[in-house]
């Protein structure tokens, strides 16, 4: 094969297990503190469902209540499993990429428990009552300043690393980890701001939409991206298709992503520009994620069947699938035509669910079951319980994006009809939350498997190598296989 | 954390005691070189045609002063529903025949969702003149039941059919309208109401077993219960309103 990658040298392979093991500790304290959120949420994720679907149940105690529920989980979900688990990738990708060692791994797990204390204080405000009621920033606003500010005692020690990484080109994984470790702070910032000090109660519902957007176009996706941009041609062993596609999907989202949010509110009281203005952004982001998709599919090409074995990269592709599909329907539905029926439905909490846990969450566990091998120095104890975790993720996510478009749609319309009374557009929505319910029951399942191998890494009980832990068959086989198929699983030889 | 595994802990190792997901690993290769192939460029005209097709049919020309589309204005009403009004209208009559509709679920399994019975056994309910008669004949059905043979369009039907005065007055009023509406297609006059069954009950407390047809027979085929006409615009009794133009 003429695109064989050269293999490290003896010095490559020194400066990698020195790098990795500078930032072991605090990496480890992000995977497995966002593991334990991961746990809590997709509990609650599946409690909340339940009482939407059933609201009697257990009637009379607040705390479990949809209204508290929800909130909580979606919360647990966003800051205590997705942006800890992200900054836990982020921190070992900077450190890979700059090649600089982490000088202060304390620094770092005090900035990470600060972090950890924020969500919980956030997450029991809530569930007391005191949440904003604000989606994706219910945290009480004396969380806000503790939140931002452990985000910037953990960022802010990549900054060094980019100082001291070698000249020479940037890779375009440098250029999304920059961008997302400026850019949080910044929207969280405004929209605090916003909805804390400044304008009408009107501005404030933008602003939170413009937020849930951006933390999703401005963080969840870079770093998703970054990850994605660095696993693939590793794994696969071939260099990014091409630079300039990947550079304009970086550069496209930057200037658009920041635009979009409105439209979520499109008919509200709003100039109607400004809606427009965000559903065209989100038309415009959707040029970032198709020249991105494309780019990995063409780096990938012809050596697609890893995806029967590196766990790495199948959790990966399937994250940037679903980043495809999440922005076309994000875009779709910022049509006037059609948000007018999907914006107050089930849908909206569908494409949550399908941007957080389908693309960012996956891509994440992709990133995970890569990393965490080469920082404990053992492998994943089983091949079948990655794949029980891939599939019936999969499932899940399947599940709850077809049932709440459905639904969605069937509940949206129902609305749009004036002579049917509100609560008959419930009704109609009201039997798909099963696949809500369903959803998150697959998905706490799939999840075991992954708590459990992470614990077993974690005590230092992961296996002993015999060669990487692959999804499909025994490591034996799959080599076999991977050598019929005139293929190398993950890194084979050196 | 267990230690064990950690080879590479030790100072100076070589690489062969490094370990193994590390010494596997490739390097990292440097980005391709391609340059902008047709695929994307084609992708990128389009996302833009659409986005700036957007812009235009939507921003309505970036004025402050504009808020709400045509997209979202609410659709248009029938005509000659007139309004909010009707709106109202709609509403109350739906909600009664929405618990009617509930309470016919205890009818389904002998007179069918259709309402059209079960040939030789169970009665239908649409066509009969029993349903498209008075109220006072219905509401004794319902409240005492019936025994022996009945005649219902031509038809003679000996089952008995089971009374229902276990039913509160509420339920007992809607299952009566729905019925009268939905299958006899009544329209006027309108709503039975609560209060007019709760009369009826009491006339009819005398009456220990199940009706037989000559005795359903003597309640005049076309009398309604006494009682207020409810509005069906509001549920209020319907004298006021109905006045209200006159004063
Ligand atoms: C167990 C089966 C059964 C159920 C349940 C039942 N009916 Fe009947 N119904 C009958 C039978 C049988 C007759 C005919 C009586 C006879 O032949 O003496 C009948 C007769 C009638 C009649 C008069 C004849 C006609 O077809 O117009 C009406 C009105 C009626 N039922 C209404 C109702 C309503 C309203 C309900 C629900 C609250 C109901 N029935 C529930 C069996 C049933």
């Amino acid at each position: 094969m003429s695109l064989d990658p050269q293999h490290a040298t003896a010095d490559d392979v020194r400066e990698r297990a020195a790098i990795d093991r500078s930032v072991r500790y605090p990496v480890l304290f992000f995977f497995t503190s966002a593991a334990a959120w991961l746990f809590v949420a997709t509990l609650l994720g599946f409690l909340s469902a339940v009482k939407l679907r059933v609201p009697t149940l257990w009637e009379g105690c607040e705390f479990i209540t949809y209204g508290r529920l929800f909130p909580v989980h979606m919360n647990a979900l966003l800051y205590g499993w997705a942006m800890q688990a992200g900054l836990g990738v982020m921190l070992w990708l900077t450190a890979r990429l700059t090649r600089s060692e982490c000088r202060n791994p304390v620094t770092l797990i005090a900035a990470g428990n600060v972090w950890n204390i924020a969500v919980a204080l956030g997450v029991v405000a809530v569930w007391f009552g005191a949440g904003r009621s604000l989606p994706w920033l219910d945290f009480p606003g004396w969380v806000a300043p503790l939140l931002g500010l452990s985000y910037v005692l953990i960022v802010v020690w990549l900054f060094p690393m980019f100082h001291r990484a070698r000249a020479g080109e940037i890779f375009v994984s440098e250029l999304f980890l920059l961008g997302a470790a400026v850019w949080f702070p910044w929207i969280y910032f405004s929209a605090n701001l916003v909805i804390g000090k400044g304008g009408s109660a009107t501005m404030g519902a933008g602003a939170n939409a413009w937020y849930m957007s951006n933390l999703m176009y401005f963080w969840f996706a870079p770093v998703a991206l970054a990850a994605t941009y660095y696993l693939i041609p590793k794994i696969a062993g071939r260099p990014i298709h091409s630079y300039v596609l990947a550079r304009i999907g970086f550069w496209v989202l930057a200037v658009c992503a920041g635009w979009t949010g409105f439209q979520r509110f499109a008919g509200g009281p709003f100039p109607a520009w400004m809606p427009a203005v965000g559903g065209a952004a989100a038309i415009f982001a959707l040029l970032a994620v198709l020249v991105t998709g494309w780019n990995f599919r063409e780096t990938i090409k012809g050596r697609e069947k890893l995806w029967e074995y590196s766990p790495s990269l199948r959790f990966t592709m399937f994250g940037a699938l679903m980043f495809v599909i999440f922005a076309a329907l994000n875009a779709f539905s910022s049509y006037f035509g059609v948000s007018k029926i999907l914006q107050f439905s089930h849908f909206v909490v569908g494409l949550d669910t399908l941007a957080v846990y389908g693309f960012f969450s996956m891509t994440i566990f992709g990133a995970i079951y890569y990393i965490v091998p080469r920082l404990t120095g053992t492998e994943w104890p089983s091949g079948s319980l990655i794949r029980s975790h891939f599939w019936l993720s999969a499932y899940g996510i399947a599940t709850v994006v077809v049932t709440m478009l459905v639904g969605g749609i069937a509940q949206g319309g129902a609305i749009q009809q004036w002579n049917l009374g509100f609560g008959r557009s419930v009704e109609i929505g009201n039997p798909w939350i099963v696949g809500r319910i369903v959803a998150w029951l697959l998905i706490a399942f799939s999840n075991l498997g992954f708590f459990y191998q992470l614990a077993l890494m974690f005590l230092g009980r992961g296996r002993a190598s015999d060669g990487p832990t692959l999804i499909h068959k025994k490591p034996g086989e799959a080599a076999s296989a991977e050598a019929a198929a005139g293929l190398e699983p993950e890194g084979a030889g050196v | 954390m267990s230690e064990k595994n950690l080879d590479y802990e030790a100072e100076g190792a070589s690489v062969v005691k490094l370990h193994d997901s590390v010494r596997r690993e490739r390097i990292l290769p440097p980005s391709g070189r391609e340059p902008l192939s047709f695929g994307p460029l084609i992708l990128g005209a389009f996302v833009l045609l659409l986005g700036a097709g957007f812009l235009g049919a939507y921003g309505n020309g970036f004025k402050d002063d504009i808020f709400i589309t045509s997209y979202y204005r609410p659709e248009p009403r029938p005509a000659g529903a007139g309004g909010d009004t009707a709106a109202a209208q709609l509403t109350y009559i739906d909600k009664v025949m929405k618990d009617g509709k509930r309470v016919y679920g205890n009818c389904v399994p002998c007179h069918q969702p259709t309402g059209l019975g079960n040939p030789g056994q169970f009665p239908p309910l649409k066509g009969s003149e029993w349903t498209a008669g008075g109220t006072h004949r219905f509401a004794a059905i319902l409240l005492k039941g019936i025994n022996g043979s009945l005649k219902v369009s031509g038809q003679t039907y000996t089952l008995p059919m089971p009374p229902w005065g276990t039913l509160s007055d509420q339920d007992l009023a809607a299952v009566i309208t729905y019925v009268r509406h939905e299958f006899a297609g009544i329209e006027e006059p309108g709503i039975v109401t609560p209060e007019m069954v709760k009369a009826a009950r009491e006339e009819f407390s005398g009456q220990a077993v199940p009706w037989t047809e000559a005795e359903l027979l003597a309640i005049p085929k076309d009398e309604m219960l006494p009682g207020a006409q409810v509005d069906p615009v509001t549920g209020e009794p319907a004298g006021e309103k109905a006045e209200a133009p006159a004063q």
